[in-house]
């Protein structure tokens, strides 16, 4: 077990943003996180990643109690996110972005600071960005902003990496360009993913396992498939009367 | 057998079959070192002026407050209007213990520095707590107490005259000789200031206080102790200022709450930095001389020029948001060009 969520909930003022999730993630597996706007599956992820701090319930990873850790101990533990509206440092060129990630992610000692360069290189390099090093990060269009997250994310060397919908914006090639890309990822740097996302047909393709929040609750955990017809998850994505008929 | 020979950016020289090259690519003329050839020439040029080498001094003292200003607002994200505070600690430490021990400058120094680091240390806090706008309020006021202090406590500041018979810096006998010797020391000041601040900008350390200046939250998610990085940097750069006080107040002699604390100074520290070039570390040089001989022009004028000084420099800041260094300066992406503002957050 790599991630357990047990009974979190957050509430902002009289909201209640997340509502008692409890979760599993096994070490490698690809989670995709789907539910409608506003079901909270954007906060589950900062209370995981330690931007908020759970009003109740446990965040356990790796054996180890990460229940309101400050963020950058929760990413030196080992867990890497990328943000649905890309936010990079914007002054910062490409590769400087990434040695940012390189040098205070997972504690590495004697990484001076040409090494760092190195290694974002070589980060930059798998997302398909070298060409761009040199380029301010303002400069850079969505899909490369989006490949740069993903490669700062590579660069703390997480165990698990939680992506925050890759595909908002994105036409048609550049989603199926970050796709792969995540694959690749996936494939060669070994990772637990926890997804994110609204399009449907991306979950059911790439994921083993789909679970459902709606209104900060989860109402359905499964294959993907399982899930896709699930009359309650229909019900949260399309309404009452769609889904009776 | 001696040959020139002129290359597209280099003019080479044989001597039989040895080469010498000399790179004249446009850039090399902005070395640093060539600048500081110049610097180092001005006491020479304007011997003979005492009122010039002052402005030379001076202009060299506000280099030495704006270029760790220039890290600290990089390194904390955080926009500081209160600089001078530490100019007074570092001064007024210097002056009490010279004026009632009778200690000589290089005495003085290591308490200033002390000083410096308690109350640097006591205010970092505040880096962490306040947001951007709150931090720059917090500032602001902070040394208008201080100057309220000296008023109050009048028997130890003397708040309206100031102290005076503080040990001069140097005392060779001559009084010229003694002008000469503090505009070299100044400049030496200088230059250990844009060594340490330089090196610290291009190694691991500014590219976290570029991190922090450009989104700090991010910062932290991407494993920074922003934290810690934010109050180190406060800290030593305060301790920086503070050293800057005490060198001003053994070189005028005296030391008045009155000349530095109140906003006036603030205003120029600030807008040596923006002028300078948005918080680079060259341009708070180009920014302090700038600054200093356009004050000294507005002289002749009379009294229009309190009121003239800040309107042309604040129109300055409207035409020249990059500011002067920023011009002569082309974007070369590798190096760190920091936007400085102040933040909501």
């Amino acid at each position: 077990m790599l991630l357990e969520l047990k009974n979190v909930s957050k509430s902002f003022g009289g909201l209640k943003a997340v509502a008692d999730v409890s979760l599993s993630v096994e070490k490698g597996e690809i989670v995709g996180l789907i539910g409608p706007n506003g079901a909270g599956k954007t906060t589950l992820m900062n209370l995981v990643c330690g931007v908020y701090r759970p009003s109740e319930g446990q965040v356990l990873f790796d054996g180890l109690d990460v229940t309101g850790l400050r963020p950058h101990r929760i990413c030196r533990a080992g867990i890497s996110r990328t943000f649905q509206i890309p936010r990079p440092f914007p002054d910062l060129t490409a590769l400087l972005n990434v040695a940012v990630a390189v040098l205070c992610g997972k504690p590495r000692p004697r990484m001076g600071f040409g090494d760092a360069l190195l290694d974002a290189s070589h980060c930059l390099e798998f997302v398909g960005l070298f060409g761009k090093r040199n380029i301010l990060a303002r400069d850079l269009t969505l899909f490369e902003l989006r490949a740069l997250e993903l490669a700062r994310a590579l660069a703390t060397t997480p165990k698990l990496i939680m992506i925050d919908e890759v595909m908002a914006g994105l036409n048609p090639g550049e989603s199926s360009r970050a796709v792969r890309l995540i694959r690749k990822i996936i494939e060669e740097y070994h990772v637990t993913v926890v997804w994110i996302e609204h399009v449907m047909k991306i979950i059911m393709e790439a994921t083993d396992r789909a679970v459902v929040l709606h209104y900060g609750e989860v109402i359905g955990s499964g294959r993907p498939a399982e899930v896709a017809n699930d009359p309650k998850v229909i019900e949260a994505y399309l309404g009452e009367k769609i889904a009776q008929g | 057998m001696v040959r020139f020979e002129h290359k597209r950016a280099e003019l080479v020289i044989w001597l039989g079959d040895l080469k010498l090259g000399w790179s004249i690519e446009p850039r090399y003329w902005r070395n640093p070192l060539l600048g500081m050839a110049l610097l180092a020439m001005l006491p020479l040029a304007f011997s003979g002026r005492p009122d010039f080498l002052t402005l030379i001094t001076t202009a060299n003292a506000f280099a030495c407050i704006a270029m760790p200003l220039a890290w600290q607002m990089t390194g904390t994200g955080r926009l500081n209007f209160g600089p001078q505070l530490f100019v007074g600690i570092g001064g007024y430490t210097a002056a009490l213990i010279s004026v009632h021990w009778g200690w000589g400058p290089w005495a003085t120094l290591p308490m200033a520095v002390l000083v410096g680091l308690f109350f640097a240390a006591l205010f970092s806090p505040l880096t962490t707590l306040a947001k951007g706008l709150y931090f720059s309020l917090i500032t602001l006021v902070l040394p208008l107490i201080f100057l309220e202090l000296t008023y109050y406590f009048t028997g130890i500041f003397k708040g309206e005259t100031g102290l005076f018979g503080i040990a001069p810096l140097v005392n060779l006998g001559r009084i010229k000789t003694n002008y000469i010797v503090s505009a070299y020391m100044s400049l030496v000041l200088l230059m250990v200031f844009l060594f340490v601040v330089f090196r610290i900008m291009q190694s691991r350390y500014g590219l976290y206080a570029a991190a922090i200046n450009d989104d700090e939250e991010i910062a932290e998610v991407m494993g920074l102790n922003i934290n810690v990085w934010k109050v180190i940097c406060f800290t030593i750069t305060s301790v920086m200022i503070a050293v800057t006080g005490w060198f001003m107040a053994h070189y005028f002699g005296t030391f008045a709450g009155v000349t530095f604390l109140p906003l006036p100074f603030m205003l120029k520290i600030l807008l040596v930095v923006m002028i300078g070039g948005r918080g680079g570390i060259y341009g708070a040089i180009y920014g302090a001389y700038f600054v200093v001989i356009l004050e000294k022009l507005l002289t002749v004028i009379g009294p229009t020029s309190h009121f003239l000084f800040p309107l042309i420099l604040l129109i300055l800041l409207f035409v020249l948001p990059e500011g002067i260094y920023g011009m002569i300066r082309r974007h070369r992406y590798r190096e760190y060009y920091p936007t400085i503002r102040v933040r909501r957050r």
